[in-house]
Formats: structure tokens, sequence, C-alpha cells
């Protein structure tokens, strides 16, 4: 039976980067330094180009970078490693990944630290909220077009015909990170010398690979399925976990894991707290055993780029342990730049003007996960029952799902019926309603959002 | 091509079209758990919606959907005055647009939560 057995994936790109100094002696005589030659920068969040609100905050890839949820990603991208990734999208070791990692500064600021002698070669401690959180080794400054870097990223329908539909523009919540990033970049290394603590209820839900493949250890996960959320869940999602956990080697899955993506996200969207409690309650209430549904979270501001996006995912979930990812139409979405199924497309046949002439799974340098392609569900009225669409054949009957029907209900105060949304899972929604006053992200929410963060630095003395 | 508004149905709403022709064209989906109208309007209406209200999309279904509350709200109000699920309660909506806009733009800053203890789960 062994053989028939599959075995946890390795990291990607074959070890967990772990760039985290814990010993608070040693944090603190880097950040003496550093003060002392004033080679400090707060980090400030990535405003909208147009409009000027905050699309991002660099503080999310730095945590994800150093506890391993982008391995092998160690920081921000040289201009070589840039190129590779836009061209090929492959690091230049070789290992598969989508997105450029980048830690962009203005011309302005800059040009203070160029004043104080800060430039390649040197060591700059990153702040946080006004304390100590990180050092960036730099290796390299370059100059970047953000425009550029934001059509390069997400391609077009001419250069991507497979799979893009529409030019990407500023209705793409992606494509706006990219084009208002700085055009300055620091390359190099991030080390985090003062871990953050997060705020309730992302302490909760706080798993970084090394202690998700530990957990899974301790629960006997042989088989873990991953689970992309950034929603509160319905019972559609709710059968797709269930549904794709059947798979599995000689048994279904052992465990779901879901992980949810933590970030500035678009306007109607649930808010962060209220996606992670929702999806627990599905557990809490016992829709799915506890024993074999865990709640989890990566910090990401979200790029929407369906096929690249799913990369990411399938790369964050194997560094989490995960050997089965689920992908259903429409993966990480955003209006109708790509085809519904691209993601499928590229993980059944490959994408090559994204550079992969056959799925990521089987190019070197690819990945290990397993991807499970589900179709979509539906309400049948005839079975009576949410209906896997690849099974149920009642096509002129069928009731589908929308998220903006159940949208279009919570805004209005109606209550979805428990057939499409769980009233426990309804039931956080509202929690966070009364705390937000407002069930969904709205301009208030995003601007309370890069306020507050996430986390907060605790003093390093 | 025909485009669809939804409107929901609860029981305040269902009791103002009780008797009325409207009653009679109440749909239940979900295995009977959701009531609701449909008023169908073509393309001109719908693009007068989708320009009015930069949130308003076509969802997979074909349905106009992620419009403001108010909208919804003046929408059912005018279907129970009017009696009638035709596109001319429509039009008597977007004849009041300016009136809609003011309150949609309250209404993306604060939405009142329904009453339902939480306490349980805080």
């Amino acid at each position: 039976m062994a053989e028939l057995y599959f075995k946890r994936p390795m990291p990607h790109g074959g070890r967990l980067v772990e760039r985290v100094i814990k010993d608070k002696k040693a944090a603190k005589k880097i950040v003496d330094f550093c003060e002392k030659v004033g080679a400090v920068y707060d980090i400030k969040p990535t405003l909208h180009y147009k409009r000027g609100v905050p699309v991002r905050n660099v503080y999310r890839e730095i945590m994800s970078v150093c506890y391993g949820f982008f391995s092998p990603v160690e920081g921000s991208m040289t201009s070589a490693e840039l190129e590779s990734v836009l061209t090929k999208r492959k690091l230049l070791n070789g290992w598969i990944f989508p997105y450029p990692i980048l830690f962009d500064i203005s011309k302005e600021d800059y040009e203070e630290l160029k004043k104080k002698g800060i430039g390649s070669g040197d060591r700059l401690l990153l702040k946080l909220k006004g304390k100590p959180f990180a050092i960036l080794d730099i290796e390299e400054i370059y100059e970047i077009d953000p425009a550029e870097l934001a059509d390069r990223t997400f391609g077009t329908p001419e250069t991507n015909p497979e799979v893009v539909r529409e030019k990407f523009d500023d209705k793409h919540p992606g494509w706006v990170i990219y084009r208002s990033h700085q055009p300055i970049i620091l390359a190099g290394k991030y080390t985090i010398i003062n871990e953050p603590i997060f705020k309730s209820p992302f302490d909760r839900f706080w798993v970084p690979p090394r202690k998700c493949r530990e957990i899974f250890e301790e629960k006997g996960w042989r088989t873990a399925i991953a689970h992309q959320t950034r929603n509160v869940p319905h019972v559609g999602h709710e059968m797709l976990m269930k549904t794709a956990a059947y798979t599995g080697d000689v048994e279904p899955c052992h465990g779901i894991l879901v992980n949810a993506i933590i970030g500035v996200k678009r306007r109607g969207d649930y808010p962060d707290e209220a996606i992670l409690e929702a999806h627990d309650m599905v557990n809490k209430a016992g829709y799915i055993s506890p024993e074999r549904h865990m709640v989890t979270f990566t910090l990401w501001d979200m790029r929407y780029g369906n096929p690249l996006e799913s990369l990411l995912h399938g790369i964050i979930r194997q560094n989490m342990g995960c050997t089965h990812h689920m992908f259903g139409r429409d993966h990480a979405a955003v209006g109708e730049y790509y085809d519904t199924y691209a993601t499928q497309i590229l993980w059944l046949k490959g994408i090559p003007s994204y550079g992969f002439d056959k799925p990521p799974t089987e190019i070197e340098g690819g990945l290990e996960i397993r991807p499970q392609n589900m179709k979509e569900f539906w309400y049948c009225p005839h079975c009576k029952e949410m209906a896997y669409s690849g099974c149920c054949n009642h096509i002129k009957e069928k009731q589908k799902l929308s998220g903006s029907l159940i949208r279009g209900l919570v805004a209005e105060g109606v209550q979805p019926p428990p057939i499409i949304m769980r009233p426990e899972v309804y039931k956080v929604i509202v929690k966070w309603w009364k705390k937000f006053g407002y069930p969904f992200v709205n301009e208030k929410y995003v601007e309370y959002k890069e306020k507050e963060l996430e986390v907060d630095l605790p003093d390093l003395d | 091509m025909a485009y669809i508004l939804e409107v929901f149905l609860d029981e305040s709403r269902l009791s103002k079209i009780k008797g009325t022709p409207v009653e009679e064209k109440i749909d239940a989906v979900f295995g009977g758990q959701l009531k609701l109208v449909r008023v169908e309007v073509g393309e001109e209406i719908k693009d007068g919606i989708l320009k009015a209200f930069e949130t308003a999309r076509i969802d997979s279904r074909g349905c106009i959907t992620d419009t403001p509350v108010a909208f919804k709200r003046a929408l059912f109000e005018e279907i129970a005055k009017q009696k009638s699920l035709g596109e001319e309660v429509v039009k008597a909506v977007l004849d009041k647009i300016d009136e809609i806009k003011a309150a949609a733009a309250k209404e993306s800053e604060h939405l009142p939560p329904p009453d339902i203890d939480t306490s349980d789960i805080e």
C-alpha cells in the first residue's frame, strides 16, 4: 500500500525560507547601528496612482517572504530577477514564481537616502508604525517604469491570447497595485528583526508554513487539500470544499486547509475579520468537522491575476504542506479580463505565452502540489440539493449561486436562506457589520485597515 | 437581449403586494426559501442603470446586480405603487435618479445592521 500513499511535498525551491531574528539583543544591536548611521526608512503604504487611497502595504510581502510563504523568494527582486519573472515567470535559480516582489520608494526618498550615503551594499532598517520591523540588505538599486511593470506583469490580449480577454486598466486592482509602485527599487534580502504581534482575530489564524507542516504531522494529515478564499463562505463554497476533498490517495484528503488572503481588497468584498471567522464557523457549527478543517491566512494585497494568482496560491500552499489545491471557475479573478477557466487551462495544459508550455507540475522548477480542478455548484430544485454541475443534468432548472446575489441580500438586510448561506455564517457577517457599520469593504474600512494593519509592533527594549 | 432585476421579498414587502397582480408573479427559489419578483428590462434601461451606478454589473445569470440598496428600495416601492413588473416601473425610478444617488452616497458610508443577537459569538 505504501507506494500508493502521497508524500507531503517539499517546500518550493527545496527548503523553507525563514528570515526572522528572534534574539532581541542581536536585533537591538542591528537597530542601534542603523540608527547611528541614519540608515532608517519608514514603510509607507502604496497609494492609488490617481485616487490616493491605500492599495498595498509592502509589510505584508515582507512577512510572507520572511516566514516562508513565498519560498524560495528571499527579498525584493534584483533587476535581472525581475526581468526573469516577467519573461519566464521563473526566478534566476530556475524555480517558478509568477509576480514581481519589490521594495519600491519614491525618488524624493531615494535622494534623502543618498544624502546619508546609503546605497548598494548597505543595510537599511525598515520601520513599521514608527517601530523597528525588518532590515533590507541592499544589493542593487534601479529604476522602473510602473506603467510598463503593470502591463508586463499581467500581459495583454495580444501577448497572451490564450487566456487574456481584455486589456488591463485601472478597474483591475492588481494592475493598479503595480501601476502605483514608486519608481526606485531597492533590491535585496529581507530579515524581520522584531516579530509583529497579531491582533484579534488574526492571531488565532496565523500559521506560518513550518508551523503548518508540524500541525499536519500532529493531526496525521498525510494528504491535505487547500482552499483559496477571499470571501465569506456560502454553501456553494462549502460544497466545493467537501467535494474536492474526496480526492486524495487511497482515501479522501485527510485535511482541508482554508487559506484566506488578507490585505487590501476591492470594494464590495467582505472585511478580512469576517472572512476568517466565517470560515472558522463552518467547522465550529459542525458543517465540516474541525478534525478535518483548519483556517489560516497569508498576508498579501491580492493581485486578482487568475492563472498567475493560482501559481502563487500553489506555491504558498505547497510551502504549507498541502498535497492538493482546489481550483474553481474564475479563480482569484475580477471582471472579464481573463477566460473563466484560465487557471484550469494553466494547470491542465499550460499557457505558453506566460512561459508554461506544459502544466506547472510538469516543468523543471515547477510545483509538486496537485491541482483539483472543479466546475461550479448550483441549486437544483429537481435534485433538491446543492448539485455539482458536472453531475446534475437538470440544466434548465438549475438556480445559480452568485456572490453578488448574496451580497444583494445582505445589503438589503434580508437573511440569505440556509440553503445558500448557513445562519451561523451570516451571524458572523452581522457581528463585523455592527463593528464597522457596513457589511462590506468600503473606503472607510480601507483607511481603517491601513491605519491599524493586522499587527502591532512590540518595543525592542 | 433582456436583462433582469431581481427584487427580494421579505414579510413586510409580501404584505404590500398582497392581492395585487404582482402577487401572482412571485417566484420562489432555492427550495422555496427565497421569494422574489423579476423585472425585465431592455438594453437602453440596462445601460442607464450601469451608467448611473458605478458598482452595478451584469452577473453570469444576466441579472443586473450590485445596485445600491436605495435603488432596490425605490424599485420595490414603485412596483407596489404601480402594481406592475413592467419596464415602466424602472423608468419611474430612473426619473428620481438624483434623489437615489444622494441616498446611495450615504449608504456607502453606513448601512444599519439587522437586529440579530450576536452576543454568543463576540
